[in-house]
């Protein structure tokens, strides 16, 4: 199973990559959890989780192709 | 520019009085309507830490942006008597003094205008995923924070 993980905002300063392709996860825990090993700044930062451009609340589970984004808060306007 | 069937909101760099212009007058024809009201959102030139802000370099998750953008402009058409509304933000660098949000609401009486424009001008603030780099005179930078 292969999904896309995008990066916006202050947490791409850290991962200083927009997007990544991530394969072998079935779910965001695995994703994040993934993300904070090769990026350990992450764990400090405050961020949403949007999958297939929906916030989630909890740990979702992804399907093949599915696109994940972490959204540090929103400063438009 | 992403593929949806979303209106695309987004424009390159500064939201320019020109534009604004002529988005009035295309509602000249229009003749139903009573009342417009319009939202600019301009750069501050913010001093923070003896340093100044000197333009906001904007990025957005588009796609969900447009989608997001939707959704508030269908529920202030079924809460407010509008016309029509218009929404454009600018991506990329705006300079301080320069526009970056251009909301323009419409209906044939001022207070739905009016207050259709400021619902979504809070909404936009609160809701869409924007983010503002504010870029210092010395080259150093700061995310920016909405109030």
């Amino acid at each position: 199973m292969k999904v896309k993980v995008l990066i916006f905002g202050q947490l791409k300063d850290i991962t200083q990559s927009a997007s990544f392709e991530v394969t072998d996860v079935n779910d965001t825990n695995e994703i994040i959890e993934r993300m904070n090993n090769v990026y350990p700044e992450l764990k400090k930062m405050k961020y949403l989780v949007a999958v297939e451009k929906e916030i989630i609340q909890g740990n979702t589970i992804l399907r093949d192709n599915f696109t994940v984004a972490l959204l540090p808060p929103y400063s438009g306007g | 520019m992403p593929a949806t069937k979303f209106k695309n909101i987004f424009i390159e760099g500064p939201v320019t009085p020109a534009f604004i212009a002529e988005k009035i007058l295309a509602h000249q024809d229009k003749v139903n309507i009573g009342a417009h009201s319009i939202f600019l959102g301009q750069v501050r030139a913010d001093e923070i830490n003896g340093k100044t802000v000197t333009a906001i370099e904007y990025t957005s998750y588009e796609e969900m942006a447009l989608v997001k953008m939707h959704a508030i402009r269908e529920e202030t058409f079924s809460k407010f008597e509008l016309t029509c509304a218009h929404v454009y933000h600018s991506l990329g660098i705006v300079k301080s003094g320069e526009i970056s949000l251009f909301v323009f609401t419409s209906s044939p009486h001022r207070r739905a205008a009016i207050d259709a424009c400021s619902e979504m001008v809070e909404r936009i603030k609160k809701e869409l995923p924007v983010w503002g780099k504010e870029l210092f005179d010395d080259e150093s930078y700061k995310w920016k924070v909405n109030n």
